[in-house]
């Protein structure tokens, strides 16, 4: 009851200055009951942090707070008054603002033009263009962001794209700011000046949502977190109160004995070895994988990881250097060659490289096979069939029919799909190009308990991981990447686990 | 008991969606029966209003121009649905007639000037292909190119003039009859079937959609995307020189001016079939029905004597109606 943070003007017992209150929020799309009935208060100047799994309602939350779906029933009131929230233009008017997983900006435009869209300085109907910049330049600097005003969006990286997304927001008049996993594609610089924005605004009166999977930066912003659980609202704690281990649980009603699952399998064979191997993006680059191990590949965003495995697979071939297939030197061409030699790649991004996502979850998961499920010339309809709820049972994907679109489905789902097609084509070495990212807890279990499998079959792994314990806990040897290099290379049981961490880090960093 | 809770919750999501696939799939079967629905409409009222409608003579009229809109848009459907265009098709229709004309004039046997003409036709597709995936050009403009040479190229081989066919088995097939039903009908039945096959029930097709929904994943899974493309804009331009033959057969001339604006009936046809400009949504059947609603408008209006310039109107009025209606069904998803 007695809640400790100081807030100006307030002393009665639950009526602290919360800047919006949800009481019994209750939306139904068709039968769907997407959220039931939650009660959230938001106080002004508080980081509020709402974890939960894939599908347990977050983004839905967040899409009615900013005014893009109306709820079905219930209240909302803004500093005590009721609103409807019904159009993105009402939410922003109140000063609600949110900053999206995907950059939603003009690519063609600078940084400066981006930040004023819609507002632009203008003179005698001519675009001032220089004040913008020296403005926008401005901006950025006093929020801390190491950004140039003038370079155009689409010349940054993804996460620098993020960093120009949340400068918009949070400067336009913005009171209440949504983030919804904001970091998944920062490097660790910029998220500690995201991080330093944040901890600013929030000194400024500034209502946070932070919605995030990472755990450990729930922890290190927030001072409440709330769960959500299939649409209801689990609990609302203090961060000091709890820990990791309770929210995990709360999440998933179970608990998770480790997170990080992993067998060990003795080696069999060498399945695959790279010596120097060199191609757009990455140099001299030798590893080697053998059946029943993976090997991790650690380091940012644009280290040259992605590009070295799009080379094994053939999607942009090699420039020097040698690849050899079970001791035999090999040339791969075409993504096809890599097919039929027995490598499947789970690419990094499913919606822009694993999923049809307008086709259906059946197409999709038969893509890879469709030359055995033909008989003649026509596909055996039977076998399509048969084919597609298998691998929809054995890796247990939640659709409503093999015929739904890939889009209906959750995030964890849509990733179970790019995994499924690759079991049902079968594979010696397996390729997973960050599989975790922007999937639930429980889907990650699930992802890992998948790699145990194959693994026992005689299959090798290449994991792709930017977030360091995965990589670390699961691989049996980690390299480190860093501008298109490798730089370090660890035999991941022998060192003792703390003080490599550090090292690592600093590795992929260069720092 | 929360996890019989979650299950039970579980179900009736699932449940949920599954009846929401269902009333699609049902609004899919719709879309169809409302075209189907839309031309027999259209043919009733026009047997009432008019009394020239129903006439051996009108209907066979109606089939036989009907038919040439309907193989142009089967073929256009392949390209539309890997999300490109193909502008040229009128102007292939112009150009292979010509090409076709030149080859009988010059002692040609029959089945030599067919296979020759389609085999341009087969050319200018891969062209159109290797255009696109090995120049990088966007089909639009590199469609629009050919839209524009060819009629040039048919010009200067007749110096601007019109050849006209004597072979009289070749120009009396096109209004000749089979069971009572125009030749001219049955090609497009000759077209329609292995199309059927190919798109809906070959893995040539899945790929199709599957490039038409997203080139980069269909790749990665090992589809041979470029193949696919060759094959997409080869088919609508051997449909189309198809079209020359069939055209040039109906009119007895070849003529490189021919055809002027098919490519839009085309492309109308099969939108109005329910393919989605945007790729990975179509059939065969669609334009199928499409082309002879576009027919039908210009037939009926005929007979009811409404000025030629007001068909142009409604048609362009039907077309916005059918997409905005479509467009509504999709959006439900």
């Amino acid at each position: 009851m007695n809640q400790t943070q100081q807030q100006g003007g307030s002393n009665q017992a639950g009526a602290k200055t919360s800047l919006l209150v949800l009481k019994k929020l209750d939306k139904r799309f068709g039968a769907t009951h997407a959220l039931k009935a939650v009660d959230l208060d938001f106080e002004a100047g508080e980081v509020h942090a709402i974890v939960g799994e894939n599908g347990a309602g977050k983004s839905t939350l967040i899409k009615m707070l900013t005014g893009v779906h109306v709820r079905s029933s219930g209240e909302v009131y803004w500093e005590g008054k009721p609103v409807a929230l019904a159009t993105p233009h009402e939410a922003i008017n109140h000063g609600i603002n949110a900053v999206h997983q995907e950059v939603v900006l003009c690519p063609h435009l600078t940084v400066a033009a981006n930040l004023f869209l819609g507002d632009e300085k203008v003179r005698l109907g001519m675009l001032q263009h220089r004040e913008m910049v020296r403005e926008a330049q401005k901006i950025l600097d006093d929020i801390g962001f190491k950004l140039p005003a003038s370079a155009l969006l689409s010349s940054l990286t993804i996460g620098q794209q993020q960093l120009v997304a949340t400068a918009r927001a949070s400067t336009r008049g913005t009171r209440f700011l949504i983030f919804d996993e904001p970091t998944g594609y920062l490097t660790r610089q910029e998220a500690a000046q995201l991080f330093a924005l944040i901890g600013r605004l929030k000194a400024q009166g500034v209502t946070i949502v932070y919605i995030s999977h990472r755990l450990e930066e729930v922890f290190q912003l927030a001072d409440r977190v709330s769960i959500l659980r299939d649409g209801a609202l689990v609990s609302t704690q203090r961060v000091a109160e709890t820990n990791e281990e309770k929210l995990i649980a709360g999440m998933i009603a179970r608990t998770i004995e480790q997170i990080h699952y992993k067998e060990t399998i003795p080696f069999g064979e060498e399945i695959l070895r790279t010596e120097k191997l060199t191609g757009k993006g990455f140099e001299d680059v030798s590893v080697r994988v053998r059946a029943g191990e993976v090997i991790g590949l650690y380091g940012l965003i644009g280290a040259g990881r992605s590009e070295f495995v799009l080379s094994l697979f053939g999607r942009s071939p090699k420039t020097g250097g040698q690849i050899f297939w079970k001791g035999k030197p090999v040339d791969i061409r075409k993504e096809k060659d890599a097919i039929s030699m027995g490598i499947a790649l789970v690419p990094e991004s499913r919606r822009d490289q694993g999923l049809c996502l307008n086709l259906g979850v059946g197409l999709n998961l038969n893509l890879p096979i469709y030359k055995r499920l033909v008989k003649g010339l026509v596909i055996n309809p039977f076998a399509e069939r048969a084919s597609a709820d298998k691998q929809i049972r054995e890796v247990q994907i939640k659709t409503a029919s093999r015929e739904a679109p890939a889009s209906s489905l959750s995030g964890g789902n849509q990733q179970k799909i790019v995994v499924g097609k690759w079991l049902n084509h079968g594979a010696d070495l397996y390729i997973f190009d960050e599989p975790t990212v922007g999937v639930d807890v429980g889907t990650k279990v699930e992802i890992y308990k998948l790699f145990a499998r194959l693994l026992k079959k005689g299959a090798g792994i290449i994991l792709i991981s930017s977030y360091l314990p995965e990589v670390y806990d699961l691989s049996d040897t980690l390299h480190v990447f860093r501008r298109g290099r490798l730089v370090a290379s660890y035999d991941s049981a022998n060192v003792n686990e703390k003080a490599l961490h550090e090292t690592i880090l600093t590795q992929a960093l260069g720092v | 008991m929360s996890v019989e809770t979650k299950k039970g919750d579980e179900a009736i999501a699932a449940a949920a969606q599954l009846a929401a696939t269902k009333r699609q799939a049902r609004m899919g079967t719709l879309l169809g029966l409302t075209l189907v629905g839309l031309l027999a409409l259209m043919w009733i009222l026009l047997a009432f209003s008019t009394t020239s409608f129903w006439t051996y003579n009108n209907i066979s009229n109606l089939l036989r121009q009907g038919s040439m809109t309907a193989i142009l848009a089967m073929g256009e459907t392949f390209v539309i649905i890997t999300a490109g265009i193909d502008l040229s098709v009128g102007a292939v229709v112009g150009f292979t007639s010509v090409i076709v004309a030149w080859l009988l004039t010059h002692g040609f046997p029959i089945w030599a000037a067919i296979l020759i003409t389609l085999a341009f036709g087969f050319g200018i597709g891969a062209f159109h292909a290797f255009g696109i995936t090995k120049m990088g050009l966007p089909p639009f403009i590199m469609t629009l190119a050919t839209l524009t040479a060819l009629r040039g190229v048919g010009l200067l081989i007749t110096n601007g003039a019109t050849i006209s066919i004597t072979n009289t088995t070749f120009t009396g097939f096109s209004r000749g009859d089979f069971l009572g039903v125009p030749n001219l009908f049955w090609m497009v039945v000759v077209v329609a079937v292995p199309a059927y096959i190919f798109l809906h029930q070959s893995r040539f097709g899945r790929y199709l959609f599957a490039i038409g929904s997203n080139p980069e994943a269909a790749r990665l899974s090992g589809v041979n995307t470029t193949r696919m493309i060759y094959i997409a804009y080869i088919l609508s331009a051997v449909c189309a020189s198809f079209v020359g033959i069939l055209l040039a057969s109906r009119i007895g001339i070849g003529n490189a001016t021919q055809a002027e604006g098919w490519e839009l009936q085309a492309i109308a046809s099969s939108v109005i079939g329910g393919t989605s400009l945007f790729g990975a949504v179509g059939s065969v059947h669609g334009p199928l029905l499409g082309s002879f609603i576009l027919t039908t408008i210009n037939n009926g209006a005929n007979l009811l004597n409404v000025n030629a310039f007001w068909q142009r109107i409604i048609t362009g009025v039907l077309i916005i109606v059918i997409v905005y209606f479509d467009g509504l069904r999709a959006r439900k998803r």
